[in-house]
């Protein structure tokens, strides 16, 4: 009940002219951003966050959700009718949107992979709304232990889950907290890893990594691939649209598992991209006709799509909770709260109601007006990608340069952007994964403290972090999921060695 | 791929050193006036960096001893293309510092949609031109970002 109530002082919030034309103007940019090669959700946010420091923080992160949400319906774009999957947890959704599209059925895949992109978001949306209220009054309990294992957990996670190399993902996870190191230590008030200059003694801003790793890294790896822009054109007609919806209640089964995929793997960090995955897999597997998949069947757009939707808006459940972000977006996001002068974490439920369920209520309403946006302008947006690339890239670049330079209004940061950027490119092509790392660089000032704080109340010892009930429950879990791959390839081992056939 | 990928763990435990280094100046194992004394973070984190790149310098050596297949780090005429965005991005950063952003850029646009988009002169000038000109009323005026206009600032006229 307490969640209702709370929804309808959001919608109050919300519901004003100025929020909702910020919401279709986020929408309207992040679609854009999603669609544009180089940029996407966490740099298209990363470049906007220094335009909301004169608004009001509930208009501000409506502005910068809606963005994310727009992204994400960019990204389906230009998977289904280009076969660049913007985002990595569009990838599954080029397996049988490409296809369809080629057959002459763009506007049937697209008018399903937004419909299952609202379902998802939809069915994630209540379960943060009813949820959240929840894991807030309980994670206010937490003292610094706890939540240090907390963010030991989420990026134990990321060596669990993500990349084809678990050490690199460690390396990358630690260059993180290194680069959110330098400058002045709060405590004591020591200059660290400044080495005299004075250039490094405001440190590294997140915002100018994400945006040179995310955004020029991903241009140098474009134009390495050599872009092919063999897009095929869509005519939306309501008549196909209104047919296409009509089908889709048959997969009812498929959006359910989906959508309940993206929901649990959504609250892990990088959980987005395994969703959509496992989500097509498991549709591909229960179907009765799975030789189908990969030729362009509805159902493999549906399966995708709902798990990657619904698990981008279940990874606001952690930011907003717990100050722990579940996604890259959402730890600009996060970041974006600290420059506003929020503190993330759970007592935002108690201290600023409606900024939360503000917040909230933007998710419902974006979602549902995003897809009447997009469904109406695919041809507009798909038009911006058949732009001769030769102009859109120094746009891209100009564009980056100034939202690096408007986070501190620092020349060097724009020259952090450029080193930032080819750091993204090798990173990249040598699978060191870049989400954790832009992670632990947002989170590295929290943890530390959290670290230090647990520390000072136990006098030194680090028995403090198993000690204490759920903060060793939680940092026992941490450590199951960080010597994971070493687990799995023992157990693999073990399979091998008995003559049994090895499990997928 | 398996020489950068060697050479890129050598720079990561170059740099694990250097961060280990200076988290032993500051005093990583004491006990200070609030606490664990404030090199005891990094020091830890570059330990885990520098065991890290000895673990994937361990597999590359493996690797390679085995004869195992390689690929080119940047594939077969890829360096040409990322060449042609770094080195004029670069640039146009470099010449910021001297004559502003916007100017840059204006030059920075057309220099790369006439030479690598090849674009027809029309389409150069106005985008090129246009560009900068919105960005300027956009960021510098509206939403009054001090963006860098390097030392025309005390000359410009708006």
């Amino acid at each position: 009940m307490e969640a209702l109530h709370g929804l309808m002082l959001g919608f109050g919030v919300f519901l004003t002219p100025y929020n909702i034309l910020i919401a279709v103007a986020g929408i309207f940019v992040g679609t854009v951003v999603g669609v544009l090669p180089g940029l996407g959700g966490a740099n298209g946010v990363a470049i906007l966050i220094p335009m909301t420091f004169s608004m009001p923080p509930t208009s501000a992160i409506i502005l910068l959700a809606c963005i994310y949400w727009g992204a994400l319906f960019g990204g389906v774009i230009t998977s289904i009718l280009f076969n660049i999957p913007g985002e990595p947890w569009s990838v599954a959704t080029t397996f049988d949107g490409y296809p369809m599209a080629k057959k002459g059925q763009a506007a049937q895949a697209l008018t399903t992979a937004f419909c299952s992109h609202f379902v998802g978001a939809m069915f994630a949306t209540v379960m943060l709304t009813f949820f959240a209220p929840l894991v807030a009054q309980f994670a206010l309990k937490f003292g610094p232990p706890e939540m240090f294992a907390v963010m030991m957990l989420t990026f134990s996670a990321f060596v669990a889950l993500g990349g084809k190399s678990p050490v690199k993902t460690v390396v990358s996870i630690f260059v993180g907290f290194i680069l959110a190191a330098v400058g002045l230590d709060t405590v004591s008030g020591d200059l660290r890893l400044t080495f005299g200059t004075i250039q490094l003694l405001g440190g590294f801003n997140f915002i100018v990594a994400v945006i040179g790793l995310f955004g020029l890294g991903e241009i140098f790896l474009t134009v390495e691939e050599g872009l092919r822009m063999e897009g095929v054109s869509a005519k939306m007609s309501v008549r196909v649209i209104l047919a296409t919806m009509r089908q889709l209640p048959r997969f009812w089964k498929t959006y359910l598992r989906g959508a309940l995929i993206g929901c649990w793997m959504g609250i892990k960090p990088g959980g987005a991209t395994p969703a959509s995955f496992m989500s097509y897999g498991f549709a591909k597997q229960f179907a009765k006709n799975p030789e189908d998949f990969g030729t362009g069947t509805l159902e493999g757009v549906v399966a995708p799509e709902v798990a990657a939707h619904a698990a981008g808006v279940s990874a606001m459940l952690p930011m907003i909770t717990l100050g722990v972000p579940g996604s890259p977006t959402a730890a600009v996001m996060l970041g974006g709260l600290m420059i506003w002068g929020l503190q993330p974490g759970p007592m935002l439920f108690k201290d600023h109601p409606d900024f939360v369920w503000g917040l909230i209520a933007s998710i419902w309403a974006a979602n549902a007006l995003g897809v009447l946006i997009v469904l109406c302008f695919v041809p507009f947006f798909a038009a911006i990608l058949r732009a001769p690339f030769g102009i859109l890239m120094p746009t891209i670049v100009f564009v980056c340069a100034i939202g690096a330079f408007a986070v501190n209004n620092r020349m060097i940061d724009i020259w952090y952007m450029i080193i930032f950027g080819i750091v993204g490119f090798v990173f990249k092509k040598l699978d060191y994964p870049i989400a954790p790392m832009v992670l632990a660089l947002v989170l590295g000032d929290m943890a530390e403290s959290a670290m230090r704080q647990s520390l000072i109340m136990s006098q030194g010892s680090p028995l403090i972090f198993f000690t204490w009930p759920i903060a060793g429950v939680v940092n026992g879990l941490a450590i199951v999921f960080f010597f994971w791959p070493i687990l799995k390839a023992v157990r693999e081992r073990l399979w091998v060695a008995r003559g049994l056939p090895q499990k997928v | 791929m398996r020489k950068a990928d060697g050479i890129c763990a050598c720079v990561l435990f170059a740099f694990g050193v250097l961060v280990v280094s200076d988290g032993m100046r500051l005093g990583a194992f004491g006990w200070g006036m609030a606490g664990p004394e404030p090199g005891l973070y990094p020091f830890l984190l570059g330990m885990g960096v520098c065991l890290g790149s000895l673990l994937v310098l361990a597999r590359v050596l493996v690797q390679s001893r085995r004869g195992l297949p390689n690929e080119p780090f940047i594939s077969q005429g890829g360096l040409k293309p990322i060449l042609w965005v770094a080195v004029p991005a670069t640039l146009m950063v470099l010449l910021t510092e001297f004559i502003g952003l916007f100017l840059a850029a204006g030059l920075y646009l057309a220099v790369y949609t006439r030479l690598v988009g090849r674009s027809r002169w029309v389409t150069v000038l106005a985008v090129s031109i246009l560009l900068p000109v919105v960005s300027y009323i956009i960021f510098y005026k509206w939403f009054q970002i001090p963006l860098p206009m390097g030392s025309l600032e005390a000359h410009w006229p708006f």
